[in-house]
């Protein structure tokens, strides 16, 4: 039996991604939202909505107790964490099975495994999941460097334990440098961190981020649902995904698939899940992590399959087993996301704040928006400033990216700075074009980035200006609204319901 | 009419002509505009159309073309002045971008500060956002600690410039 009513312990896009699902299953919704998000678009689109408390995040999204209490007062029989939040909290789970509330997501024991870097790796190499070759430990003296360096194979990356922003860091390509790197690296890490603790890794050339999302319902059976290329970040977080990935070739496909599958199991995995890898540019991998929560870019692989991850994962915390269509899976054509921030991608991606004064979404063949927000809707401080999700799909990359671009110029947002001109650049760079993706994409191809503004400057102003002259604001009004209007309401004279009136 | 608006630091004059017809530069430029709604402008040549979206609010206006956003100011009076514009030129006075907690101070009292130096570290949307000096000058009083929350209106760093 599915759920009757789930509570989305979440806000935003993901919050209305997850209704859609819910809806789609006819399962009654149950809202929950802080003062910040009185009038949100997750707020108003429930079936129920309770506000659980200020806006921030520790007192309202966070707090286990609130969501739980709201859970049984509106007797909802489970809860859908999204991303983020309370999503890969393993005492949250434990709250939900205390309570008898299912927890739409992986057990308790499972988030703690892959929560764990040190205990999750372990558990990769006993099922031969390949992991990134170097040391485990410092290095103490010369020689285990060259152990490791012999090992690992070159190039090697000696990196500064207390590390961060490049510094106390080397890349080593031969042996004969590797103890001049080594005594490099660590006269930098002292006087950058205090510390000259420094180890070594193998050191990858052109990598690239490719997840596996993978679905594994109580049943025992575990399917991936193929790659998502996630390479283009900025401030280590992905701006553009896209499946399939131009550097994954079918039989690299069923390998990393299969890897991907094994992790599943070594975790005794139910539900949604993604293996995240780095992929070099022979083409071996390493994994990285796993994610144990739906994720932001799960559309591009709904759009290439023509499954519904979210309501797959309801169906499977309901107990159900796999769906069909997870049996017989196929790629068929291209998608691409963009997550459309409020920032300003030409001062640091610093977020911005400030009310929609004027939304629009694209539209046309392949396009969807999950969005979070609406017109007159407010941005504020307090939470992530994702405000939706555009994806395209194409029957080939290229329709992808040209649908993209036209949807990106289509996409009008007016109130607060926002990336969309900075992502329709991205999927117009000839490398972006030549597939030549990689995880310093944005810093090797965008850090002297002009939004090209200059060339439109006078258009901008014309605009401005005749704007201004024609403008009148709402409400503003003597009489009976603006007469230049044609409003239908107006022309109908006297009329009633059903019957002219006497 | 005519109209002056800031973008960035420069400001564009424009000349509007029956509320359709923009002129630069004493009409050696001309662009011929379509009005509908605010979200609806049509920028006309010929049979050619092109929509762009503008919004005012207050003395902001934001335009669209193509996913590329404009932000224009009304010019103010008096630079040095009182009102946002004002406490965002003076680069003697740095504020945070929006109200936030203190991470990171990163110089002190005395401290010698290059143009576009990090100076401090705001969290505010779960994201660090760096404070960058705009001049070159000395650090004469820091208004915040770590840890603390700040707002918009107060400046966090307070400079005596250099002389050039």
């Amino acid at each position: 039996m599915l759920f009757n009513k789930v509570l989305i312990a979440n806000r935003g896009e993901i919050a209305v991604r997850i209704i859609h699902a819910c809806r789609t299953l006819g399962i009654s919704t149950v809202t929950v939202y802080s003062t910040a998000d009185k009038d949100a678009v997750h707020t108003m689109m429930g079936d129920e909505a309770y506000e659980i408390g200020p806006p921030s995040p520790l007192e309202s999204y966070l707090c286990i107790e609130k969501i739980i209490e709201v859970a049984k007062k509106s007797g909802a029989d489970a809860i859908h964490p999204g991303y983020g939040f309370l999503a890969e909290n393993p005492n949250f789970a434990s709250a939900c099975a205390a309570n008898k509330i299912a927890f739409i997501g992986p057990s308790a024991e499972a988030i703690l495994l892959m929560g764990n870097k040190v205990e999750s790796r372990k558990k990769m190499v006993s099922v031969g999941v390949p992991l990134i070759p170097g040391m485990k430990d410092e290095g103490k003296s010369l020689a285990e460097f060259v152990k490791a360096a012999d090992e690992a194979g070159y190039p090697v990356l000696i990196k500064a334990a207390a590390g961060g922003g490049g510094k106390g860091m080397r890349v080593v390509n031969e042996p004969a440098d590797l103890e001049t790197a080594v005594e490099g690296a660590k006269r930098e890490a002292k006087s950058a961190f205090g510390d000259d603790t420094v180890y070594l890794e193998k050191y990858i050339v052109d990598p690239r981020h490719i997840e596996f999302q993978v679905m594994a319902d109580s049943h025992g059976n575990v399917v991936h649902v193929f790659e998502r290329e996630c390479s283009i970040q900025r401030r280590h977080q992905k701006i553009v995904e896209e499946t399939p990935s131009t550097a994954v070739t079918d039989e690299l496909r069923i390998e990393m698939g299969k890897a991907a599958v094994e992790v599943t199991k070594a975790a005794d995995y139910v539900g949604a899940g993604t293996i995240e890898f780095l992929l070099d540019k022979s083409g071996k991998f390493y994994f990285l992590e796993m994610n144990t929560r739906i994720q932001v870019e799960h559309p591009v692989t709904e759009e290439v399959t023509g499954v519904d991850l979210v309501a797959e994962q309801i169906r499977i915390a309901s107990g159900y087993e796999l769906s069909d269509h997870f049996k017989n899976l196929t790629q068929r054509g291209h998608s691409i996301e963009c997550r459309i921030y409020a920032e300003d991608a030409s001062n640091n991606f610093m977020p911005s704040i400030g009310k929609i004064l004027l939304y629009r979404e694209p539209t046309g063949p392949g396009v969807r928006v999950d969005s979070g927000v609406r017109q007159g809707s407010e941005v504020g401080i307090d939470y992530d400033p994702i405000m939706a999700k555009l994806v395209v799909w194409g029957e080939d990359r290229e329709t992808a990216c040209a649908r993209m671009i036209k949807a990106l110029k289509e996409y009008k947002i007016l109130g607060l700075r926002h990336s969309v001109k900075y992502l329709s650049d991205i999927i117009a760079h000839p490398k972006f074009v030549s597939g030549e993706t990689y995880t310093d994409f944005i810093e090797r191809n965008f850090s002297d980035w002009d939004d090209g503004a200059s060339e439109l400057l006078e258009t901008a102003v014309g605009a401005a200006a005749i704007a201004g002259a024609n403008y009148r604001p709402a409400g503003n009004q003597s009489g009976a609204g603006d007469a230049s209007v044609f409003d239908p309401w107006r022309e109908t004279g006297n009329w009633q319901i059903g019957e002219s009136v006497k | 009419m005519n109209y002056e608006f800031k973008y960035k630091d420069e400001v564009v004059s424009v000349d509007l002509t029956d509320g359709k017809i923009a002129s630069f530069n004493d009409g050696e430029k001309q662009l011929q505009f379509e009005f509908r709604s605010e979200g609806r402008i049509y920028l006309r040549d010929g049979n050619m159309a092109k929509e762009v979206c503008a919004v005012i609010d207050g003395d902001k206006t934001f335009v669209d073309i193509d996913g590329l956003l404009f932000e224009f100011a009304v010019p103010s009076e008096d630079a040095s002045g009182s009102g946002e514009g004002g406490l965002a030129s003076d680069p003697s006075r740095l504020f945070a971008p929006m109200p936030g907690k203190i991470v990171k101070l990163l110089v002190e009292i005395g401290d010698t500060v290059s143009d576009k130096l990090q100076v401090v570290i705001v969290e505010a949307m779960k994201m660090e956002n760096i404070v960058i000096a705009k001049a070159s000058g000395t650090v004469k009083a820091i208004n915040f600690a770590e840890g603390d929350q700040c707002d918009i209106e107060t400046p966090l760093i307070e400079l005596e410039l250099a002389d050039d």
